[in-house]
């Protein structure tokens, strides 16, 4: 499994991000679930907690930037 | 032979024995919850880029050469920590917070890296160091957040507790699965407070819920009991209208004889009473007839025999008034006629009075004249006689003065003293200041005066003469008083 196993993957937000936050996500990853710190993937959204996101970057170890997977 | 099959046998099952003795020090495997980190060659260097020096092993076997290659064993088991911070609010209320944090390795090859080179040997003490990390951080974001944030939001608790820890847990290669605030305690009574207007408010609609419960509870018993009632009302009124109708059945039947008997009687005594009406009225009329009737004529001969005898008694009273009206008129006539008899006869003899009185008198006086004439004659005689007398005293008087006084004095004592005493005797109270001897004495001075001088002696003596001859009627001037008419009784 390497760096670019994460990226695409889709996970729930668990943690409201935005700017000035630090969100969470869960994201289904090696045969469990495990959660991320999250960011926002542009700069200035603010995704809601329950909203699917895919992981456009990955920062290890636990870091990752996301979008909302589908437009609201 | 078979000797030599059985030993080659056993050196054979003894070389597996050994190949397997061999193997089992060789090959590790990887427990779920654990991480086998292998150090010592470089020749694998899978999951991680070149240059780490050491590989990891998760979930499955792998083969280490005893001697060349360390094997550690890394747990990815939760571990837990408490948390006792003394912190203070954003309002500056202090707070003693008392929580856990649960965390673990992370599950991928960095944090297993990070967290293998930072705590591979101090596994038992990693529940400590995360503590400090975190009582500092605590401080922190309890000073970052309000009581109120604290207890009611708890998203923003763990927003700012990712926020401050999690790139610092990063770090160490842990992540937190929960952090959680058991007890805040409050020395303030910060909390308490707070709560309070809302238990207030819950212990008011608590109490307005049961009370309402209560009442419609109540009202429902109530509407229930007066159902109830109103039923065994009813029932009761049933029942006793049926017990009523089957009194009055059984009564009336129980009645129906004696009524019946009853009414015959009654007809009986109808007749009966009607009967004794006609006999009583047949009585009375007999009574009318034979008694009332009789009676009546008996009263009536009664009254008209009073009333005559009534009118007789009257007539024979005015009859006797009027007899004894004329008596007495006849009476006062006869009186009358007495009377003027009698004064008639009265009057007849008062003139024979009178003429006999005049008669009387008449000769009287002539008897009278008669004397008088005699008694002057006797009184000149005495006159002269006197006169003749004194004469002769005079003559005497004229020789022996004092003799001649002093006799007459003599002679005419008792007199004298008679007269002085009567000086006296018109005095009703004397007070003689000097008792008895003043009498005496004034008696003596009053008499002695009569010594002394002549013209007193014959005052004396002519007081003397006058009061001494009083009594027998006789002025000094000689005129005699006619004596008292004498009264003729007149006879009624």
């Amino acid at each position: 499994m390497d760096d670019a196993a994460m990226v695409g993957l889709m996970g729930r937000v668990t943690g409201t991000i935005g700017p000035g936050l630090v969100g969470e996500v869960i994201v289904r990853v090696r045969g469990g679930a495990e959660h991320f710190l999250a960011y926002p993937a542009s700069g200035t959204d603010r995704i809601e907690r329950g909203t699917v996101v895919m992981v456009v970057e990955y920062l290890p170890p636990r870091t990752v930037y996301v979008q909302a997977a589908y437009d609201s | 032979m078979p000797m030599v099959v059985g030993v080659v046998a056993g050196v054979a099952v003894a070389a597996i024995a050994v190949l397997i003795g061999l193997f089992k020090l060789m090959w590790r495997v990887a427990e779920p919850n654990e991480a086998l980190i292998i150090s010592g060659s470089n020749h694998r260097t899978e999951g991680l880029e070149a240059g780490m020096g050491f590989r990891i092993v998760t979930g499955r076997g792998t083969l280490v050469l005893p001697g060349v290659q360390a094997v550690r064993k890394l747990s990815l088991d939760l571990n837990e920590t408490e948390l006792h911070v003394d912190c203070v609010t954003h309002q500056g209320i202090p707070l003693k917070v008392r929580g856990v944090v649960i965390f673990k390795v992370g599950d991928d090859f960095v944090s297993i890296a990070n967290a293998g080179r930072r705590f591979l040997d101090q596994q038992k003490l990693m529940s400590e160091r995360v503590h400090n990390v975190f009582a500092g951080h605590l401080r922190s974001i309890v000073g970052g957040l309000t009581v109120e944030d604290m207890i009611r939001d708890r998203e923003k608790l763990t927003g700012q507790t990712r926020a401050a820890c999690g790139t610092e847990m990063e770090k160490l290669g842990l992540i937190v699965d929960s952090l959680q605030i058991h007890e805040i305690e409050d020395p303030t009574g910060y909390i308490q407070n707070l709560a309070m207007p809302h238990a207030a408010a819950v212990q008011r609609d608590a109490r307005i819920a049961q009370a309402e419960a209560n009442r419609l509870a109540t009202e429902a018993e109530q509407q229930s009991f007066a159902r109830m009632a109103q039923a065994t009302r009813d029932s009761e009124i049933l029942q006793a209208g049926y017990q009523a109708e089957r009194d009055k059945a059984g009564a009336k039947a129980r009645q129906a004889g004696p009524l019946a008997d009853a009414a015959a009687r009654q007809e009986v005594v109808v007749q009966e009473t009607r009967v004794a009406e006609l006999e009583a009225h047949r009585r009375e009329q007999q009574l009318q007839a034979d008694v009332r009737k009789p009676a009546d004529a008996k009263a009536y001969e009664k009254r008209t025999l009073a009333e005559a005898e009534r009118d007789a008694r009257i007539s024979g009273a005015e009859a006797k008034a009027r007899e004894t009206e004329l008596a007495a008129a006849a009476e006062a006539t006869r009186v009358k006629t007495a009377a003027s008899a009698e004064a008639e006869a009265t009057k007849a003899r008062g003139t024979a009075v009178a003429a006999s009185t005049r008669a009387t008198g008449e000769a009287e006086a002539a008897a009278a004249q008669a004397r008088g004439l005699a008694e002057a004659a006797a009184a000149k005689a005495k006159g002269l006689a006197e006169a003749e007398a004194i004469k002769a005293r005079a003559a005497a008087l004229a020789e022996n003065q004092e003799a001649v006084v002093a006799q007459q004095l003599a002679e005419n004592w008792p007199e004298i003293v008679k007269a002085g005493a009567s000086a006296f005797g018109n005095v009703d109270n004397m007070v003689v200041l000097n008792g008895a001897d003043g009498m005496a004495d004034m008696l003596a001075k009053a008499l002695t005066m009569g010594g002394t001088g002549l013209g007193l002696a014959r005052q004396l003596l002519a007081s003397m003469n006058q009061n001494g001859q009083s009594p027998n009627g006789t002025s000094l001037n000689g005129v005699t008083v006619p004596p008292p008419a004498q009264k003729v009784p007149v006879q009624e």
